[in-house]
């Protein structure tokens, strides 16, 4: 599209009426609130409720506190940790799916949307009436005489980063799924027959061919992990501070939305940043055309 | 090229849907009437309105009780539900105290709408049953004249533990801290309520302020950071229903739903000193159907109708004349009725000056974070 663009020269600034609804959208639902934001940000805490007009550095201050560098390190930890088992999880599902013919393929896609449909927090639910003390898992496997005492599999980090998979691994899959997709088989095959081994084929061809969507699917993973916070609540029992939850604290029980809004602007950058380094990698191409 | 970006499209809407914090499940809320803002000093107009609208939590208020109260008076009652006291006073705030008829929330937060000018005084007059009203729920920092709020429901925070495996004498907060309970307690997610109760076992109160204090309890909660399952501020009673914590720290309700289950469970009043709130209605000040929210008032302070508000809500209830209504395990009850010379001693949590505030809120983030 970029190239195209610059064999015709320069865009005209004229804009046609069909893009309104978009530059309309695309200022009201992210223009603003990232203007409301960055301006909270600047803003002094109220005496007991809100914020007053005097803009400062005071709420920015804050962040020189060692125990948010530790918060932030562990955000990230959780959210590669989630990556990584989406990635690895993932991956065979995706090149399965694509391998099937077309109808069987479709369904396959329909059955992995189908949990959308439910209310995110109704199927976290699900999964503590599952593994709780005396969930369906515990009392299953107590009368099958595997344990004699109820295991505690809730309120851990394995049980925030099993949410976070759950929760995420759709968008991982769906990512690699369209670069396997779109892989050229016979590739494969020219290198089975020129002597490739299964795994040299996999790592010299597929691999580097589906990277674009294992890119993908990781930055479409790893942004949302971060800010996450009723996973951790719901399965992790509340005991960790993630990036999500303290940005949750701020501004619902600290009342300090100014810190808020500065840990929102963080977050913010962070997600900048990776989104830059991906198009680095993948050559100055966005998301939408890696796809 | 157009399937993938239809895919990407799919995955765009999922990602906004997983990320919704809240449930989808949206109450019968009525749209806020606008209706123009009535001084608190007019009377209401004659030619009233059959409406009311009551703005407070889901699932709080019996229905049974609504049902009976629309029968008597044909007035229909609305609903409009908020998660949090902050969220009731943000939007009221909003709109400038217009749109409710009568509000429902905590005493601290009633402060705070009490000073921001959004409460309109009760005219007492229409609410001969207010007399019936406990004079230990009456005069309180919120409303020290009882000009504008009439108790629904009290409850204090209470410790609950198993007595069948716990095997140390459970007198207090401080007993939250024996190494027996490692990974077995359920406290509060809340900042001041947890290092309110961690300064009154060091001696203060659950509005100190002083620095000193804050940082001691700070270091002493870190010792608790062992023995705590979760933090769980909704949810604490089905740990404790499901055995897998053995103490837990609970509001009044939790603690009836548990006791209900587990019938086994014990009670204690931390000798420390508790923690005590209120649940009030007000007015807001541009309630425009203050007639109908003064029968409303005056109706669920009837004594039958009080129980069955308390009886459906779990919590303490307010009103004398409710006792001849409630049933004898409720007034047996250690949660519900507890000796007024304890309750006479139970603290408030008041709002504190802010830069006291912040140091506990940071506090407990570095307790969560450690």
């Amino acid at each position: 599209m970029s190239r195209k663009s610059k064999l015709l020269g320069r865009p005209s600034f004229y804009l046609s009426p069909a893009l309104w609804p978009l530059i309309i959208s695309v200022a009201l639902f992210i223009v603003l609130p990232i203007i409301y934001i960055v301006n909270l940000s600047f803003l002094q805490r109220g005496a007991t409720w809100g914020v007053t007009d005097v803009h400062t550095l005071e709420a920015y201050r804050k962040l020189a506190d060692p125990t948010y560098f530790a918060i932030f390190a562990n955000s990230l930890r959780i959210a590669t940790l989630t990556t990584l088992a989406c990635l690895v999880l993932g991956y065979p599902f995706a090149y399965t799916t694509a391998s099937l013919p077309p109808g069987r393929r479709q369904l396959v896609l329909l059955l992995l949307l189908a949990p959308f449909w439910l209310n995110s927090l109704i199927r976290l639910n699900g999964w503590i009436l599952f593994l709780r003390y005396d969930g369906v898992l515990n009392n299953l496997l107590l009368k099958l005489g595997v344990i004699r005492e109820p295991l505690r599999l809730l309120h851990n980090q394995g049980a925030i980063l099993l949410g976070m998979v759950y929760g995420l691994i759709s968008f991982m899959i769906l990512a690699i799924y369209n670069s396997v997709e779109k892989l050229d088989r016979s590739l494969l095959e020219a290198a089975r027959d020129l002597g490739a081994s299964p795994l040299r084929a996999f790592l010299t061809v597929t691999l580097p061919l589906t990277l674009p969507g294992i890119i993908a699917g990781s930055i479409l993973v790893f942004v949302p992990s971060i800010g996450l916070f009723f996973i951790s609540d719901l399965l992790g029992g509340g005991k960790d501070m993630l990036l999500g939850n303290l940005i949750a604290t701020q501004l619902l029980s600290a009342r300090n939305w100014p810190f808020g809004a500065v840990l929102s602007v963080v977050m913010l950058l962070i997600t900048v940043l990776l989104i830059r380094l991906y198009r680095v990698f993948s050559g100055g191409k966005s998301i939408g055309e890696m796809l | 090229m157009r399937k993938p970006v239809a895919l990407f499209l799919i995955a765009l809407l999922l990602l906004t849907a997983c990320s919704s914090p809240t449930p989808a499940t949206s109450p019968p809320t009525s749209p806020p009437t606008a209706a123009p803002t009535n001084p608190p000093t007019e009377p209401p107009s004659p030619p009233a309105s059959k409406e009311l609208i009551i703005f407070t939590w889901a699932e709080y208020i019996n229905p049974d009780v609504i049902a009976a109260f629309e029968a008597e008076t044909g007035i229909t009652v609305n609903f409009s539900f908020f998660d949090r006291n902050e969220e009731m006073l943000t939007k009221l705030d909003a709109a400038g105290g217009v749109g409710y008829d009568l509000v429902l929330a905590s005493d601290y937060i009633i402060a705070e709408a009490a000073a921001a000018g959004l409460v309109q005084e009760l005219d007492y007059s229409l609410i001969p049953n207010a007399q019936d009203i406990e004079p230990a729920f009456l005069g309180q920092f919120y409303d020290p004249e009882d000009t504008y709020t009439i108790p629904f429901a009290a409850g204090t925070p209470l410790i609950i533990y198993d007595p069948a495996k716990v095997n140390i004498p459970v007198t207090g907060y401080a007993s939250l801290w024996d190494p027996s309970l490692a990974n077995s307690v359920v406290v509060f997610d809340d900042a001041r309520l947890m290092v309110g109760f961690t300064m009154m076992m060091l001696g203060g109160s659950l509005n100190s302020t002083d620095p000193e204090l804050i940082k001691a309890a700070e270091e002493k909660l870190y010792e608790l950071k062992g023995n705590i399952l979760a933090l769980d501020y909704d949810t604490a009673h089905e740990k404790m229903i499901s055995g897998e914590a053995l103490a837990a720290l609970m509001f009044t309700s939790g603690i009836t739903r548990s006791l209900e289950e587990r019938p086994d469970l014990e009670i204690v009043y931390p000798e420390e000193g508790m923690g005590f709130g209120i649940d009030c209605f007000f007015l807001p000040s541009g309630a425009a159907n203050t007639a109908n929210a003064h029968l409303f008032l005056n109706f669920i302070l009837r004594g039958d109708m009080a129980a069955e508000l308390s009886n459906y809500a779990g919590y303490i209830n307010c009103v004398a004349t409710a006792k001849d209504y409630l049933p004898q395990e409720v007034l047996e009850n250690k949660a519900l009725y507890i000796p007024a010379e304890i309750l006479g001693n139970a603290e408030f949590m008041e709002n504190i000056d802010l830069a006291a505030t912040e140091l506990i809120d940071d506090a407990w983030t570095r307790f969560k974070q450690r």
